[in-house]
């Protein structure tokens, strides 16, 4: 299944530290060759002051083999220089655990609080560069709690025009990312993606590199947070300049855009053909099976096609670092959708057959259609008999169309009205308050 | 001599002024100018001799006779050529025994020729013909007939050996004649005036005023080397020709003379000149032809014992260009002059410098050879130009110790020690010759071998582009590069490489293609710092190309992320036309790769025009009503593409009939019982209307026929009539075979028709079953199964079809929903009132602004019941005709408004 693997390209756009999680998922699955993940890893790590987990490393990849002192030497000049900032930042630290800044950092503003600092407290303004560079260092040697912790001093305290400030805030977002804490994380994402998304110096292709680091980043929050599904589909598929983002950038992204709209049951009718759409379109530039699942439904109606698809789906899933946990959502609602497709089309359907598209044993497919009739979810009968389902008819009466069309037209133009007349209000409060009384 | 001139500049304004009495005294002393060269010796002989010899009389009377006729051809009064050139015939008749004795005099066979030329170009220009009156036009037919026939029968090896071995002095004549003028119509009123007036002049008094004067002047001109010292190197001359035998005394005093005359005259009509430009009046009658005196004067370049150095050369560079455009100043003399200086610096070895300098200003000398902006080069210049330009490239490119630049300024210019710095921008010469390139195939008939002559040049020019491009990418700016890279995209986005298309995927990508020079062109155009206009340029070409080479999603993604479709109105005309070519190529791109509505949505706004041609600049609609000026259709034929880059309007228009078939028919087919029937193509309805209005259908000749008729198979589910209407022999010749890979195309085609035939059919007959069995549909639509399902699932997931799949007998089985005629009536009046609702939404979203309502008060006050007229304007838009509810609906909620404003307007 290699051949579906998207953490090559992932890693592209995530940070060094970021891709360990992802590494340590593939090596647990055994999708690629052992030593060859070793490898990798070592090579990840020869950028960071991670060396602890670096000799690890080499340890399991060359057993037989002494540590290399570079290694070594890396080692105690990482301490070092540890030491030498521990000392720099000392100071700093002691003014930060006062309660009094602690709650002033609350309540303040970046320039109220500096100020309050400069003041009160002996505070300069080279400091925050101290304390910037030493969160991270300490992010560097995976300390990631105290990385996160003074980056936010950081953020609080640097402006925004600073050239470290974006640093800061996507420190902070890694910081929390790989400490798993992810109502925070998704406070700092969307912190970021605001400043991302309101800057008007940057040009236009800068902007499009942030934001594709932002989805991709995203993506760890938003298949481990609670809300994510939801807000995956708000950012990628609805606001335009991430699903640009996405369409140039980076079309793998889709799968998870896919995953997340199949897995969320309660929008469906809403994004299904918005997102079939942009498969469509893409389709030339990325195709894998969950994608191509939807486009067999939803554009061949291809259910025999539907069918093969959702068993790729579900090795592709099992093998994917942010979908695995959703893999049992995914096959049910999927399975699902073939269904609900498949009752719009079809008047009468033999329970072998369906059974045989949504891959089941025929009588568990029996029991969960019961189920189905019984929540009822499917206006359809079961003749046992000749083993059929036979759906209800669907007809739409004159009298229903008429019902339909007609069902939201006085709400329409009551809003009509409202406006008109809040507009006439707005007009005439400009001239006299006269025309408030209707 | 002052008089003499002054009388002269004055007749050449002689359009502007319109006071007849002025131009009947002026006349006199403005023939003679011109006619001089003519009659000059003769005149000449005239007061000194009484008896003349025959052969003088005969031809005397044969160079009246041309003159008269150079007047008539001037104004382009044939009638009256006509009879001159037979009153040239019999004057050779007459003077048959002196031609015997001394050979055929050139000035006649200078006539012959260039009536013949005159002849072939009048009757190229189609417009003029169709402007001229019956009898001139009658009398043109037979002159150019007769003269043919007088050519072939008495002179063709003399005429054939002229135009061999041409008069350089004419040169710039034959240039100038051919202009079609538009002041000609003016001219024509005054024809009567010049005719008779001229042989009636007394023109050798006027001579010899000016003789002695001319004279005199002479002496004045102590500061002018040309003249003084070069009397040795005398020439022959056009009068030296015409009058060879006999009176060389006379001659030679003449000559000298008229040098002098001739040179002054050259820098008092400075002057005129520039007016001349400006007016653009070169073909005007009084035109003096200052060059061909000045030929027979060629100076020696230096004099014998003078020592040629830089700076000699240089200064007699700048004598030599100092009179570039100047009146009088011969530009095929010029450029010979330069060509001699340039040899003469080679033969002295002065170095590099110089010869970069010097060929700078051969190229720029043969660019200014032609005055017409309008008239191409000739194909000699042409070549000569070509070849310089290369030399001076390969100069450029050996030596790159030489700089040039538009940027060095003359003073700056080092010509002689090692880092040389030569003041000149070559590519600039370069963009000049793509100009006059395109100018060339646009002059010549696209379908005459010439143009296949020309467009072998073609090859030479983006050679020389691809070794400016070399040259440049080490010394040019940025900016200079990306032009000669717009210049070399240009040359290249429209040709077709077949390396290009991939037709497996497991075949290895070549090196080298175009693709990959556009892609490697056009990206680095889209990254520097570029003019948008070239940015947007190298785009629309870029797309052009992929879509040319069925890379249809690289092409659209382009296309759509260009943004251009928002503001191309914004560009220049140019790059409108490009864009619409590119827009085009991306539809024809789109319906190879089997994308209909794509295709259809690409063509719509070039092909529902009915202005294609116009749009792609690929010819001019004939002018109704006097929809241009002249000027403006001068303009138009600049614009236009040279044949070769031309898009296949025939092909154009069949596919987007065609796509608009396959959408439209199953289309009306489904919405056959709405009340507001909405066209997809209105152009597609038009060509189907038309049909329909014919009499007597026979069976489909032309394109459109067949698509017509494919069309009314379709519409009852016969596919394979439909098929055989669009896909058969005339279509293959006519259409298809026009594509790369038409099997692939036509296979295309094939399917969509059986697939959008099928949803036709089910569409129409739907009513007619209760079940339909899948095998049965596969069977007569020849489709898979799985693609029936398909297309049926499809449809009933949109809800077009009203019906379902029994999956156990693979059955397609109908809900009858046919309604009743109330209930029919009921959803109407239920789709009304969706409009409406939607009509009042859109009022209240445009009315927006600080008093959003006025206008509409406005009217609401001319016109109490306005919901007329509001449902008019709505109606124009493409909806239904109101009904009386939807009507009375309305006009309570206008009144509820009303009350509002009148409210609302006491308060202003």
């Amino acid at each position: 299944m290699a051949e579906y693997d998207l953490t090559t390209r992932l890693g592209e756009y995530l940070d060094r530290h970021l891709v360990f999680p992802l590494l340590e998922f593939l090596s647990v699955k055994e999708l690629y060759d052992d030593k060859e993940m070793l490898k990798g890893k070592l090579d990840l790590l020869s950028n960071t002051n991670m060396v602890d987990f670096a000799m690890d490393v080499h340890q399991n990849l060359y057993p037989d083999q002494q540590v290399p002192t570079v290694l070594k030497d890396k080692r105690g000049q990482v301490v070092n220089e540890l030491k030498t900032l521990q000392a720099a930042t000392d100071v700093i630290t002691k003014i930060f655990e006062d309660p009094e800044v602690a709650r002033t950092i609350q309540n303040r503003d970046g320039r109220q609080l500096c100020d309050f600092l400069y003041q009160e407290k002996g505070f300069r303004p080279d400091m925050v560069e101290t304390l910037y560079n030493y969160a991270k260092f300490q992010y560097e040697c995976g300390n990631y709690s105290g990385a996160a912790e003074y980056l936010y001093f950081v953020r609080a305290l640097l402006a925004p025009n600073d050239k470290n400030f974006m640093n800061a805030l996507w420190g902070k977002l890694a910081s929390e990312i790989l400490m798993q804490n992810w109502d925070v994380a998704l406070e700092d994402l969307n912190r970021l993606k605001d400043i991302i998304d309101h800057n008007t110096f940057a040009g236009d292709l800068q902007l499009l590199q942030q934001r594709t680091w932002l989805i991709h980043w995203s993506l760890f929050v938003f298949f481990n947070h609670a809300k994510g599904r939801d807000t995956i589909i708000d950012m990628f598929l609805y606001e335009p300049s991430y699903l640009n983002a996405i369409q140039t950038m980076c079309p793998h992204i889709l799968r998870y855009l896919t995953t997340a709209v199949v897995t969320n049951k309660g929008r469906w009718r809403g994004c299904m053909k918005d997102l079939v759409k942009i498969i469509q379109h893409e389709s030339y530039t990325y195709k894998d099976p969950i994608t191509e699942f939807i486009e067999c439904l939803y554009v061949h109606f291809d259910f025999d096609g539907a069918q093969k698809k959702l068993r790729d789906c579900e090795t592709v899933l099992s093998n994917d670092f942010f979908l695995v946990a959703c893999l049992d959502d995914f096959i049910e609602n999927a399975r699902l959708l073939i269904f609900e497709t498949f009752c719009r089309i079809h008047e009468c359907i033999s329970i072998g057959m369906l059974a045989e598209k949504l891959n089941m044993a025929p009588d568990d497919a029996e029991k969960w259609i019961v189920n189905l009739i019984r929540n009822a979810r499917l206006d359809a009968k079961i003749d046992s008999k000749l083993g059929h389902v036979v759906m209800g008819t669907q007809a739409v009466s004159p009298y229903q169309q008429i019902i339909e069309k007609t069902k939201n037209l006085a709400f329409r133009s009551q809003v009509i009205a409202q406006n008109v007349e809040k507009k006439l209000g707005h007009s005439k409060q400009e001239v006299n308050q006269w025309g408030m009384q209707e | 001599m002052s008089r003499f001139f002054k009388a002269g500049s004055d007749s050449e304004s002689e359009t502007e002024s319109s006071e007849d009495d002025e131009i009947i005294q002026q006349r006199p002393s403005a023939a003679p100018v011109q006619s001089r060269t003519f009659q000059f010796s003769d005149d000449e002989d005239d007061s000194r001799r009484i008896v003349r010899s025959a052969k003088d009389k005969r031809f005397d009377e044969m160079t009246n006779i041309i003159q008269q006729m150079k007047n008539h051809k001037q104004i382009k009064d044939m009638a009256n050529v006509l009879n001159d050139f037979e009153a040239l015939i019999k004057a050779a008749d007459k003077a048959k025994k002196v031609i015997q004795e001394e050979g055929v005099p050139r000035f006649f066979i200078r006539c012959l020729f260039d009536l013949e030329e005159y002849a072939n170009e009048c009757w190229e220009d189609k417009e003029w013909r169709k402007s001229i009156s019956k009898n001139n036009s009658k009398s043109f037919t037979s002159l150019r007939q007769k003269l043919k026939k007088y050519i072939r029968e008495k002179y063709e090896k003399e005429v054939n050996d002229y135009k061999e071995n041409p008069d350089h002095g004419d040169d710039d004549k034959r240039d100038e004649t051919p202009a079609p003028q538009d002041e000609e119509s003016e001219d024509e009123v005054d024809t009567p005036v010049k005719a008779p007036v001229k042989p009636k002049l007394p023109a050798p008094p006027v001579i010899k005023k000016q003789l002695p004067k001319s004279m005199d002047d002479d002496d004045d001109d102590d500061d002018d080397i040309d003249w003084d010292s070069s009397d040795d190197s005398v020439e022959s001359d056009i009068d030296d020709e015409q009058f060879d035998t006999g009176k060389l005394t006379a001659e030679y005093f003449l000559k000298k003379s008229d040098s002098g005359t001739s040179k002054k005259e050259k820098k008092r009509k400075e002057p005129k000149q520039m007016k001349l430009e400006e007016t653009d009046e070169e073909g005007d009658w009084e035109e003096v032809k200052g060059g061909a005196p000045l030929i027979m004067e060629r100076p020696k370049m230096f004099g014998k014992d003078q020592e040629i150095n830089v700076d000699a050369v240089l200064k007699k560079l700048y004598e030599i260009t100092s009179a570039r455009g100047k009146k009088g100043t011969d530009r095929n003399e010029q450029i010979e002059l330069l060509k001699e200086l340039r040899e003469i610096a080679e033969t002295n070895n002065l170095g590099l410098g110089i010869d970069v300098k010097l060929y700078f200003n051969i190229i720029g000398a043969i660019f200014d050879y032609n005055p017409n902006t309008l008239t191409s080069m000739r194909n000699d210049v042409w070549e000569s130009c070509l070849s310089y330009l290369q030399t001076l490239l390969n100069i450029l490119i050996d030596h790159p110790e030489v700089n040039v630049g538009e940027h060095i300024k003359e003073d700056d210019e080092n010509l002689t020690e090692a880092p040389l710095y030569v003041r000149g921008c070559f590519l600039t010469l370069v963009e000049k010759m793509d100009e006059e390139f395109t100018k060339m195939l646009q002059s010549c008939d696209a379908h005459s071998t010439e143009y296949v002559e020309r467009l072998q040049d073609e090859r030479q020019v983006c050679d020389i582009l691809e070794k400016t491009l070399r040259y440049l990418e080490i010394k040019g700016t940025t900016l200079e590069i990306s032009r000669i890279y717009l210049k070399r995209i240009e040359h290249l986005y429209y040709k077709f490489d077949t390396s290009c298309v991939y037709t497996g995927d497991n075949e290895p990508k070549k090196e080298g293609t175009s693709e990959q020079t556009m892609d490697k062109l056009c990206k680095f155009l889209y990254t520097s710092e570029t003019p948008d206009r070239l940015r947007t340029r190298a785009i629309l070409c870029h797309i052009y190309h992929h879509a040319l080479h069925n890379r249809w999603f690289q092409a659209r993604d382009l296309m759509l992320m260009s943004h251009l479709q928002d503001n191309i109105g914004h560009s220049d005309i140019p790059t409108q036309l490009l864009y619409n070519r590119t827009l085009v190529q991306l539809g024809l791109c789109a319906f190879r790769q089997g994308n209909i509505r794509d295709a259809h949505n690409a063509l719509v706004d070039i092909q529902s025009s009915n202005r294609a041609k116009e749009l792609l600049a690929q010819g001019l609609l004939p002018n109704r009503q006097n929809e241009r000026t002249p000027e403006q259709e001068k303009i138009e034929k600049r614009r236009l593409f040279p044949y070769h880059m031309h898009i296949n309007l025939e092909l154009l228009e069949c596919v987007y009939l065609v796509s608009a078939m396959l959408l439209e028919i199953p289309f009306m087919a489904a919405h056959e019982m709405d009340v507001r029937r909405r066209m997809i193509s209105k152009n597609f309805h038009h060509v189907m209307k038309m049909s329909e209005r014919q009499t007597l259908i026979g069976p489909p000749e032309s394109m459109r026929e067949h698509v017509v008729a494919a069309s009314k198979s379709m519409k009852t589910g016969d596919w394979k009539a439909c098929k055989n209407f669009i896909i058969n022999d005339k279509m293959n010749a006519k259409v298809w075979d026009l594509f790369f890979q038409p099997d692939k195309v036509r296979d295309m085609i094939t399917v969509k028709i059986q697939e959008e035939s099928l949803r036709t059919y089910l569409f129409t007959y739907s009513n007619v079953y209760d079940t339909l069995s899948l095998h049965t549909l596969a069977e007569m639509f020849e489709l898979d199964m799985s693609v029936v399902h398909r297309i049926i699932s499809k449809m009933i997931i949109n809800e077009e079809l009203m019906a379902s799949l029994a999956e156990p007998t693979q059955t397609v089985i109908m809900h009858r929903t046919e309604p009743s005629r109330l209930q029919s009536l009921a959803l109407q009046l239920s789709d009304k009132f969706l409009t409406l609702v939607e009509n009042n939404e859109r009022i209240l979203e445009v009315k927006q602004g600080i008093y959003p309502f006025q206008n509409k008060r406005d009217r609401n006050d001319r016109q109490p019941g306005t919901s007329a007229a509001f449902q008019h304007h709505t109606q124009g838009e493409g909806y239904g005709p109101p009904t009386s509810k939807s009507v009375t609906n309305n006009q309570h909620w206008n009144r509820r408004n009303n009350k509002n404003y009148s409210r609302e307007s006491r308060n202003y």
